[in-house]
């Protein structure tokens, strides 16, 4: 169906008018309804239905207009647009919703000529836009479905307008300017003359350019539209302004001149590099090292000629110097405008005055300065003429003229004189002014003076009148006195005076020294013997410099003879390649005296800067010295000595070897003039430092602001603008401070104008609390690393939070002696916290350093032969009787929270617990009733009782476990220093002895085992046997091997004696221990050998990879950080003589002596302290006055102490339960092999069942490292015979073999003995903090001291310390008592486990009335302040 | 006393010559501006997309600081460094933003450039890989004359910053 719009172009404009308008009428929706309509027809005949119903509604609105027509006979047009713009009024609205319309008869009728109506619907396109057209339509559309689209379509040919119509027709439309001139009348407002500013004189830019027909045709179309004439001037043309458009260009030409750019603008061409792991590309680096020469100040082989020489030259030097600075030169010229101005203008009056006082004072003292310099070259070079003289030969061939410069007299006096009135002028002028200002005063005080005394006159008249001659009465303030004139002749005396001593006088002609070497040196031959004596000594020396890039030697100067003018040329230049960033470059001195050498001194050098390269670098000179003594017999001097140039001896002076170092370090130049310098950002300090060049502060920090040289080399780096106004005071600093000894002003600002709008204060920034808490936090410091919530609040943050931090950094300086009863241990453990820190700090930054397993997890992907055996087990027989083991999933310790984990802890069973003593010989008494308590983290579990000195309770106890501060990282979980103590008890019933029913129950201590936390944690599971820790005397218990009742079941316990606790323990669910952080700070220092680090590391890895469950060490690091090959520290060492003289006859004794001094040591994980499991090794002398260590330090000390007994010993590194990873000692005596627990000073055989070592990984001595490649690790199945290559595989061997390292140890250990009476007093003090203590715990109870009972304890004590506590014979009993108690011995290191100990033992809980306590204390002093303690602590109740 | 708390990511890179980015990153104020808590520079892994021209690197930012003052506000620069096939690593371009002074979110993306070298560089980097880099690379920051500088523009990059300002108004600056 066709549109009936057609182009309006056609008809006339009225007509086409007409048809607008009505082409409105169909609006939207009729049109679009008959639209769609058609489109529905032909296309989506599935549709129609739907449609259909559609259309109904539509068919009753149109059908209900239709009557509205109809019924208000209107025009059908003008109803239609009424339709159109569809606003039915409100009677419509009513109607249509509830007039009831008849169908309409025109509907049916047409419907039945559908055809005909179609027909003539397309012949009248103009017409037919009723609405019963559309009914039509509609109606016939629905039921015409079969018509073909012919019966729609018309062809039409295409449209087409000539060229001259479009033309005219466009005209209609469009408006075309003239470009023809417009009258100036037209553009002015009615009226109005124009009117030229630049006429009368008033300034008019140049118009921009605009063509006239341009601006003809713009004018012309301004005018036409409203307002136009605005856009005109006064003058009548538009008004512009001037052109913007400079005539020549701001921004300089571009001149591609690559050697003109700004250095900063630089770039460097680089070459694509691979990285490694780190950021930054390590590129091959190039540093330069030019060393050409050296010439020393001092020499203990200078003769004293060569002293006074020397000094000759330094002076000669500073004369040189400041006679090319001319200061004084400068201040004289500086000080004579000053004065003009002054004495000719009085107007400036004092400020002047001053100025060009100070300015003269400065001069004069530069002057006096040059002049004693002058004097002092004169002197020396007198006393080196007459040494000279004095010993008829010349060493040195320093010579000094003295040239004269004749002056004119005249000139010269009269220029002396007019300085010196000049000068006395100016005196005057100050006394004058100082005159006048007194005088003032005197006058203002005689005013006063003169008005009280008027007051005093009538009183005086009255006095007068009684006594005549009376004169007044001196009472008011005194009568001034004039101030005195000053002294003009004096003043000039002073000034002729001072000149005569500061210049030279007039007439005399100007000194100027020249030195020269050109003297003759007294032939050898003629020297007397000493000088022979010292030449040859010169002559045999020689020199050499070695090079140390960052603390490594990485070449050495050839060796150079010293001359007779003790110079040194070397000339030397070295090119280094290096890798690494330079962190200090390091040159030494040594000197030769036929083969051997010594160190004399050593110069740091500092790294140059990226734009420092070869080639445009001076040499510098860099001083040293060395504070080496050293004397002779010949005519050297000797260095250190005192020495006098008197003939009386006074005036000694003490000369140091010293000298200058000429040499140049600088970033080599490769190929095409590239520098191989690393970029700036490599430099340490981050990615970005090179930054902070342009702010002096950032770049230098505020400390260096005090230094002039920081701020000089600052200035020079960055450029500064020397005009720039910003930078003058800068600049005045450095030229006052590069031209020497005038004061400068004290400060000058930096950033000036920041203060200005600053908020606050630095001091209030720095005050606040909050910011300081978080800085803190960000830092890492201890008490704050877990710190969860920082308060948002100023007001919030306590000063508690601070407190402990204050505390400990307080702590830092003062020792608290009270804590810790021995000064000694004090400063031992201050010293340690100090390394823990260092160490700690070490390691958190190592933490901060990822690898890429850290953070990327990649699961193995499964081969081909993993796959298969999956299978193949898939396809098995199910076996239930035979259950698989299961792992348990390990938790990663990140995202737990307070009980979650649980410490499983399975007590199964204990063999031999003493039983007790038969009281009366009763049948049928129980032996022993124990249970196991367990305490962990203030939470205590106890397993039920059982019965008989071999129990087996079989239970699982489960404890909480919560870390502190809440934090589970893996760190944190480390250095938890919580320990799970297992004590065994003897629960005792007394109902059996009493007849009434009264029962009470008493549970007696037997036993205990201690096992740190961060054992199991490394461990994750601890399964054995341990031998419980039983005091020395049990009261009341003995063995039951004493009664001899089964022996011989078995035969393998029968070897060790004590008490054994089985026991499983595991954490809930399983954490996975943190790796150690060793393995990522592979890059410790170390002084090894290269090859030996490298071929240790392969060493390790290998052991490793074939035995991942064997322990392996080849290196360890010492206390200073740095690595050390383990043998290094066995070497055999003297115990102490008096250990070897007790037992002169009796080695073996000697020998457990000995273990047992060792393990008196006291122990101290480093695993716990350092929390991040890195063992430090100390060697033996320090760990003998740290007196902490741990098992490695206790193993080597034991080992080298075997070994100076001529012992065979090997250090053990294994692990054992339940330390984990430890040393122990092997030793080889009488055919049998022992393995020695230092930390206990026990020895275990090889077989023996209840040997704590678990696993050996290798083993130690002084010239090898054996690693166990046997089968079994078990010590019991291992073979001890390390020269079986297949059993124990060397580090050291054929094809490599012990570069003969020496050891770290020192030669021989010195013993301090320990005061005895010290130790009494320690004693005391510890028994009186026990008692003190135990009536603390007891706080409801009064607690009564037994003394017979404690004198008999005290005598009893030192006995058991002779025999070591072996010794179990005791014979003291009180049958009137029922006593129970134990001794306890611990080693001595501090006051608290002492206290902890004794309150686990629960002696102090017994709560019946009558009972009376014993406490006994005995301090055993050994040897270097080792202190065995015992404690015996007893309670008594009356029977 | 002021607190200024920047929290947010480097998205990531678009329209460099080839992918495989990573970006060195550091933050740059004045004298007057204390870090609390953050870290202030770093640098994002190497980031191979699968589809599309863009890499993500979605690396965070979040620093802290207390000012006394306006001057230096914090500005952050980038590197943005390609890691080729062979592992190497060459300067794709420099860029520098002023971190919003306006508290809220922000998503602002960072045109880098990098310096042109002499034809003869630029035709071994053509071939070879490597180019020019500055000397200082504190010219990015600083108003050197900057005319001299060859440069050939590279990529965006996208970052997404939020700012949180306290303590401002008390000194009177209006955020």
């Amino acid at each position: 169906m066709m549109h009936n719009v057609c182009s309006p172009v056609l008809q006339s404009k009225g007509e086409s008018l007409q048809q607008q308008e009505a082409s409105l009428e169909p609006a939207s929706r009729l049109q679009g309804l008959r639209d769609r309509d058609t489109v529905t027809r032909f296309d989506r005949e599935v549709s129609i239905y739907v449609k259909l119903t559609n259309l109904r509604l539509e068919l009753r609105w149109k059908s209900f207009m239709y009557k509205l027509i109809s019924i208000i006979h209107l025009p059908s047009y003008t109803l239609k647009i009424q339709v159109g713009k569809g606003l039915p009024n409100a009677e419509e609205a009513y109607n249509f919703f509830t007039f009831n319309f008849e169908p309409d008869p025109p509907d049916e009728s047409e419907r039945s000529s559908v055809k005909r109506q179609k027909q003539r619907k397309i012949a009248d396109r103009d017409e037919g836009r009723g609405d019963e057209a559309e009914e039509q339509e509609e109606a016939e559309d629905l039921f015409v479905i079969d018509q073909s689209p012919q019966d729609f379509l018309e062809v039409k040919k295409a449209v087409y307008v000539g060229y001259q119509n479009l033309i005219q027709r466009e005209n209609e439309q469009l408006f075309t300017p003239s470009f023809r001139t417009v009258p100036t009348s037209v553009k002015l407002p009615e009226n109005m003359k124009p009117r030229y500013l630049e006429d009368e004189g008033l300034y008019v830019g140049e118009r921009p350019h605009v063509s006239l027909t341009n601006e003809n045709i713009l004018e012309n179309r301004i005018l036409k539209m409203e307002e136009g004439k605005k856009w005109f001037g006064d003058d009548g043309r538009i008004m512009a302004l001037p052109d913007p458009i400079k005539e020549s260009s701001t921004r300089p030409p571009l001149f591609h001149m690559e050697e003109d750019v700004d250095p900063s603008l630089q770039t460097v061409y680089r070459k694509v590099r691979h990285t490694r792991c780190h950021s930054d590309p390590e590129g091959d680096y190039q540093l330069d090292v030019d060393v050409s020469g050296l010439i020393f100040s001092h020499h203990p082989l200078f003769s004293r000629e060569h002293v006074l020489g020397a000094r000759l030259a330094q002076l000669y030097d500073q004369y040189l110097t400041r006679q090319h600075n001319n200061l004084t030169g400068h201040l004289t010229d500086k000080v004579n405008p000053t004065r003009q101005l002054s004495v000719h203008g009085k107007i400036h009056g004092g400020q002047s005055l001053t100025q060009a006082m100070t300015t003269r004072q400065l001069r004069d003292s530069e002057q006096e300065k040059d002049r004693t310099l002058l004097k002092n070259i004169v002197k020396v070079w007198k006393e080196l003429k007459a040494l000279r003289e004095f010993q008829k030969f010349s060493n040195t061939p320093y010579k000094l003229y003295l040239r004269r410069e004749n002056v004119d007299r005249a000139s010269d006096e009269r220029e002396h004189e007019d300085e010196i009135l000049a000068e006395v002028v100016e005196f005057e002028a100050e006394s004058e002014e100082d005159y006048q200002k007194k005088l003032t005063e005197y006058n203002k005080q005689l005013e006063e003076w003169k008005l009280w005394r008027r007051k005093q006159v009538p009183t005086y008249l009255l006095a007068q009148e009684a006594s005549e001659s009376e004169g007044p009465i001196e009472e008011g303030p005194p009568k001034p006195e004039p101030p005195e004139r000053p002294d003009f002749d004096s003043i000039e005396q002073q000034v002729r005076e001072k000149a005569s001593r500061i210049r030279r006088k007039p007439g005399e002609a100007i000194l100027i020294p020249e030195l020269s070497a050109s003297g003759n040196i007294t032939a050898s031959e003629l020297c007397p013997r000493p000088e022979i004596a010292r030449r040859q000594d010169v002559a045999r020396r020689s020199l050499f410099i070695k090079i140390l890039y960052n603390d490594k030697e990485v070449s050495r100067t050839d060796s150079r003879s010293l001359n007779t003018d003790f110079r040194v040329h070397f000339g030397q230049i070295f090119n280094l390649k290096i890798v690494h960033c330079p962190q200090s470059i390091n040159l030494q001195v040594f000197e030769e005296i036929g083969s051997s050498c010594s160190l004399l001194a050593r110069v740091f050098v500092p790294v140059p800067e990226p734009s420092v390269v070869t080639g445009n670098v001076p040499v510098e000179e860099y001083e040293f010295s060395s504070n080496q003594r050293v004397m002779f017999d010949h005519e050297g001097v000797g260095s250190d000595v005192p020495l006098s140039f008197e003939a009386d001896g006074s005036n000694k002076q003490t000369l140091l070897t010293s000298g200058k170092l000429s040499c140049c370090v600088s970033w080599g130049i490769g190929e095409d003039d590239v520098p191989l310098a690393p970029p700036v950002s490599q430099q340490p300090g981050g990615i970005h430092s090179g930054l902070d060049r342009l702010d002096a502060v950032t770049y230098i920090g505020a400390s260096g602001l005090y230094d002039m040289k920081k701020i000089g080399e600052w200035a020079t780096q960055s450029r500064l603008d020397p005009n720039d106004p910003k930078n003058a005071s800068i600049m005045q600093l450095l030229k006052v401070a590069s031209s020497g000894e005038v004061t400068a002003p004290e400060y000058f600002r930096l950033e000036h104008l920041q203060e200005e709008f600053n908020f606050v204060t630095d001091e209030e920034l720095e005050r606040s609390k909050r910011f300081r808490l978080l800085r803190l936090r960000n830092r890492e410091v201890a008490e704050f690393r877990n710190y969860k919530c920082v308060p948002a609040l100023e007001r919030e943050v306590t000063d508690k939070v601070f407190q402990e931090y204050e505390k400990r950094l307080k702590e830092g300086e003062i020792i608290d002696t009270k804590e810790h009863l021995d000064s000694h241990r004090a400063l031992v453990a201050k010293y340690l916290q100090k390394i823990r820190e260092s160490v700690i700090n070490r390691f958190l930054l190592a933490k901060h350093h990822y690898v890429l397993s850290d953070l990327v997890i990649e699961e193995e992907i499964p081969s081909i032969g993993i796959l298969g055996l999956n299978l193949f087990k898939l396809a098995e027989p199910k076996r239930p009787l035979k259950p698989q083991r299961k792992e348990r999933k390990k938790v990663t310790a990140q995202n737990l929270s307070d009980g979650d984990i649980k410490l499983l802890i399975n007590i199964i069973r204990a063999f031999d617990i003493p039983i007790r003593r038969p009281q009366s010989n009763k049948p049928g008494q129980v032996q022993v009733r124990p249970f196991v308590e367990v305490s962990f983290q203030r939470t205590v579990l106890q397993t039920t009782t059982a019965d008989g000195p071999n129990p087996c309770w079989n239970e699982e106890l489960q404890l909480p476990f919560s870390a502190p501060n809440g934090d589970y990282s893996n760190a944190s979980l480390q250095s938890v220093k919580d320990e799970v103590f297992i004590n065994m008890f003897d629960e005792v019933n007394d109902k059996d002895r009493g007849k009434s029913i009264h029962t009470w129950v008493e549970k007696h201590w037997l036993g205990s085992v201690k096992i740190p936390f961060s054992t199991i944690y490394s461990q994750s599971r601890i399964d054995g046997t341990f031998k419980v820790n039983t005091p020395a005397v049990l009261l009341g218990y003995s063995k039951e091997r004493s009664h001899g009742a089964n022996g011989g079941y078995d035969i393998m316990r029968s070897l060790s004696e004590g008490t054994f606790i089985t026991l499983f323990i595991t954490m809930e669910p399983q954490l996975v221990p943190g790796e150690t952080i060793r393995e990522k700070v592979s890059h410790f220092d170390s002084q090894e050998d290269e090859h030996l680090l490298q071929a240790s590391e392969r060493f390790e890895r290998e052991a490793a990879q074939g035995y991942p469950d064997r322990p392996c060490i080849t290196t360890v690091i010492d206390l200073n950080g740095k690595t050390v090959f383990i043998t290094r520290f066995i070497r055999p060492l003297n115990p102490p003589q008096e250990f070897l003289d007790a037992f002169p006859n009796n080695p073996q004794e000697a020998t457990a002596l000995v273990a047992r001094f060792v393990s008196l040591i006291p122990s101290l994980p480093d695993r716990v302290s350092f929390s991040g499991a890195c063992d430090l090794w100390s060697t033996c002398d320090q760990f003998l006055t740290l007196l902490a260590g741990d098992e490695e330090e206790h193993a080597v000390l034991l080992c080298n102490y075997f070994l100076s007994m001529d012992k065979k010993a090997w250090l053990i590194i294994g692990t054992a339960i339940p330390e984990g990873p430890t040393t122990y000692v092997l030793t080889y005596e009488q055919s049998r092999y022992l393995i020695w627990n230092p930390s206990s000073g026990q020895y275990y055989g090889q077989y023996d069942t209840f040997c704590p070592l678990q696993t050996i990984g290798c083993l130690v001595n002084a010239d090898n490292v054996w690693f166990n490649v046997q089968e079994y690790t078990t010590p019991m199945r291992l073979s001890f015979d390390i020269t079986k290559a297949n059993l124990w595989k060397p580090f050291f061997s054929r094809s490599f073999s012990h570069p003969g390292l020496s050891s770290v140890q020192p030669e021989e250990l010195v013993y301090r003995r320990t005061d005895k009476a010290a130790a009494a007093e320690l004693q005391d003090r510890i028994e009186k903090i026990l008692k003190e203590k135990v009536m603390e715990w007891r706080p409801r109870h009064p607690t009564r001291w037994n003394r017979y009972c404690t004198t008999t304890l005290k005598q009893f004590l030192p006995k058991l310390e002779m025999s070591r506590g072996q010794d179990v014979t005791e014979g003291h009993r009180h049958d009137l008592k029922r006593i129970s108690g134990f001794p306890l011995h611990l080693p001595f290191c501090e006051i608290r486990p002492i206290i902890e100990a004794v309150y686990s033992t629960g002696v102090h809980s017994v709560q019946v009335s009558n009972v009376e306590f014993a406490l006994a204390v005995y301090v055993h002093p050994y040897p270097n302040n080792v202190l065995s303690v015992w404690v015996y602590l007893a309670s008594l109740v009356r029977t | 006393m002021a607190e200024l708390h920047i929290i947010g990511q480097i998205v990531g890179a678009s329209g460099f010559p080839q992918s495989s980015l990573f970006c060195k990153w550091g933050v740059h104020t004045g004298g007057a501006w204390r870090l609390l808590s953050g870290l202030k520079e770093g640098q994002t892994q190497v980031d191979l997309p699968q589809t599309g021209d863009m890499a993500y690197w979605s690396h965070p930012i979040d620093l802290h600081y207390a000012t006394k003052g306006l001057q230096g506000w914090p500005k952050l620069h980038l590197q943005v460094w390609h890691q080729d096939s062979f592992g190497r690593c060459q300067l794709y371009g420099y860029g520098f933003c002023h971190v919003p002074s306006s508290p809220g979110h922000h998503r602002m993306s960072c045109a880098t450039w990098r310096p042109l070298g002499s034809w003869q560089e630029q035709l071994a980097q053509m071939f070879v890989g490597g180019g020019p880099q500055l000397r200082n690379p504190d010219l990015i920051y600083s108003g050197a004359d900057r005319y001299r500088l060859h440069t050939e523009a590279m990529g965006t990059v996208e970052l997404e910053l939020g700012v949180i300002m306290r303590h401002f108004d008390k000194y009177g600056v209006e955020s």
